[in-house]
């Protein structure tokens, strides 16, 4: 709140003057002025609207987001085992607002109109663009998991995956495991948001127990999938840390020198990651009774944590960008939709080839398509794009850190692809190595949402 | 005149339209022009080493205003694994010796950020 004088009024005034033309019925003199309109105050979209204001401040850039405040999915797991607090990854987008000129609207968007290049909201606005971002992040799917369908299962047993409630609910649930209770997890079906993440999660709920004094729980993931990314770096490290044993359809991605030099032990280890071709596919969950029903057996749990397949964004699958899959093919240029001109997917809703759906790949994503979307607005040659990915992740202390990097370009077909570099820590990497990642996650965590929100 | 204004009536207004950006333009910042092809390969630092390279931290090493040779023999170290590294020596193999040459010349350009650590 602030106190308006006189001077103010006549700014602001003059303000709505400017603003009012990208209201529905603008006028044709106003037309001159170019207006982006990003759906969407995440990663993708707030990186977007401040690299396109830094890159070209002539162009008007909206933000369209429900919430008030950012609260940041990555790094959030750390939430639930009290490493960082709610507070820590709320983030403001005073700085987009009073810093970079960003126009930000709090409100949902509930229709796209492509023929007519605007968008109405649920609060009654309506807003023409020359191009729209959407950038919306994710929806879950419970539908491919018997008995997890109902509100009351899906209160039960929560995500967290997209920030929100849902971690205080998983902080309360984890204090309340008995001592050495066993905790269930089950990762998400590919493609999802932040490919370690779920593991990182297993393991700093492996450490939280140990911490706690229990001298034998269980982590067990159920896992849909036979590898994830940063398996071989993560497998290494709770064989030496949480005396999990390799499994044996996971040797092949050694060199047999390197399976020879794994820990063995005669019993299974505080994190049993049960893959794919072990059984780990979950076939019903009984919610109120927290047991999960695998293919390797029935699995009674303590907690239980699932991250269900997800799709993209509500107002991309309504808005018809998504196809059957339910991701939004794009030009991987532009991230121009494939299905409606003028309109460009970034970040979780998008395929992007070879590039995860992580918070880095969106930011990347963004910056590629604010220089794109101001060549395409000054009629400019377009450019050849390169995009990067960092995704850290926990082992489970706090001095354990790994990471994946990729560089990516498109191939003669136009698909990204990675290029094929090393992009874990090397095999057998020492402590320092780790530690040092840690280091570097933790810094991460501010370097990155400066980059994006500051 | 006295009025309260609400931060979502100013917004509605387009209020924060009129407020300068802080940031330079990086096309603006230079001696010479930032090619998109420049900025295209650069901005991909900026989530770990600060947008145009002016990261407030104390981990990263800040890259705006480094000379151009010093930024290239560290790529190169790093590649060649001379320099031991964390990421930087997967993430420097990466990029092509014109990139590498682009991204030194676009952050040389760029004033040093005069950065306190915020942690």
């Amino acid at each position: 709140m602030s106190t308006m004088n006189r001077r103010n009024f006549l700014k602001i005034a003059s303000a709505a003057a400017a603003a009012s033309p990208f209201l529905a019925g603008a006028s044709a003199k106003a037309a001159e002025e170019k207006h982006v309109v990003v759906i969407g105050g995440g990663v993708g979209g707030a990186t977007f609207a401040k690299y396109l204001r830094m890159y070209a401040p002539e162009i008007k850039v909206t933000i369209i987001e429900p919430k008030k405040e950012y609260q940041r999915p990555y790094g959030s797991s750390e939430v639930i085992v009290g490493n960082v607090d709610m507070e820590e990854i709320t983030i403001s987008y005073d700085a987009l607002k009073n810093k970079h000129g960003v126009n930000m609207i709090q409100d949902l968007v509930t229709e796209i109109r492509p023929d007519k290049k605007e968008v109405a909201t649920a609060g009654g606005m309506t807003l023409t663009y020359d191009r729209l971002i959407v950038s919306p992040g994710i929806t879950f799917d419970y539908s491919l998991i018997p008995g997890m369908q109902t509100p009351e299962a899906q209160a039960q047993i929560v995500h967290g995956w997209d920030a929100g409630n849902q971690l205080e609910t998983l902080t309360k649930q984890l204090q309340a495991v008995p001592v050495d209770g066993t905790v269930v997890l089950v990762p998400p079906p590919n493609p999802y948001r932040c490919p370690p993440g779920p593991y990182e999660r297993a393991g700093l709920i492996a450490q939280w127990l140990l911490n706690r004094g229990d001298k034998n729980p269980k982590v067990i993931i159920l896992d849909p999938k036979d590898g994830f990314t940063t398996d071989v770096t993560m497998l290494q490290a709770w064989n030496r840390l949480y005396g999990m044993n390799l499994p044996k359809p996971f040797e092949k991605n050694y060199k047999p020198e390197e399976v020879a030099t794994f820990k063995k032990y005669d019993k299974p280890g505080v994190i049993q990651w049960i893959m794919a071709t072990e059984g780990g596919r979950v076939v019903k969950v009984d919610a109120a009774n927290k047991i999960v029903e695998a293919e390797a057996g029935v699995f009674k749990a303590d907690m239980i944590t699932i991250i269900p397949p997800l799709k993209a964004g509500k107002i991309a699958i309504e808005a018809g960008l998504a196809d059957k899959s339910g991701w939004c093919p794009v030009n991987m240029k532009t991230f121009e939709s494939k299905i409606h001109p003028f309109i460009h997917v970034i970040g979780d809703s998008c395929i992007a080839g070879e590039m995860p759906k992580s918070g880095y790949s969106a930011n990347s994503q963004a910056k590629v398509v604010a220089l794109q979307v101001k060549a395409l607005l000054n009629n400019q040659p377009l450019n050849e794009v390169v995009l990067q990915n960092t995704c850290y992740a926990k082992a489970g202390p706090n001095d354990y850190g790994m990471f994946v990097a990729d560089v990516f370009r498109q191939n003669p077909e136009g698909v990204l692809k990675r290029a094929q570099q090393p992009r874990y820590l090397p095999f057998n990497a020492s402590t320092a190595q780790f530690r040092l990642s840690a280091v570097y996650l933790e810094a991460w965590m501010q370097s990155f949402t400066q980059d994006i929100f500051s | 005149m006295k009025k309260t204004l609400t931060g979502a009536f100013a917004a509605a207004l387009g209020l924060a339209a009129i407020m300068p950006t802080a940031n330079a333009n990086p096309e603006q910042t230079t001696n010479g022009a930032q090619s998109p092809a420049a900025t295209m390969a650069a901005q991909t630092c900026g989530g770990c080493h600060g947008t145009l390279g002016q990261v407030k931290d104390t981990a990263f090493m800040p890259l705006a205003g480094m000379p151009t040779t010093h930024f290239v023999r560290a790529m190169e170290a790093f590649a060649n694994g001379s320099r031991p590294s964390t990421l930087m020596g997967p993430l420097a193999r990466s990029f092509s010796k014109e990139e590498i040459q682009a991204m030194a010349e676009y952050f040389a350009a760029i004033p040093k950020f005069n950065h306190t650590a915020t942690k």
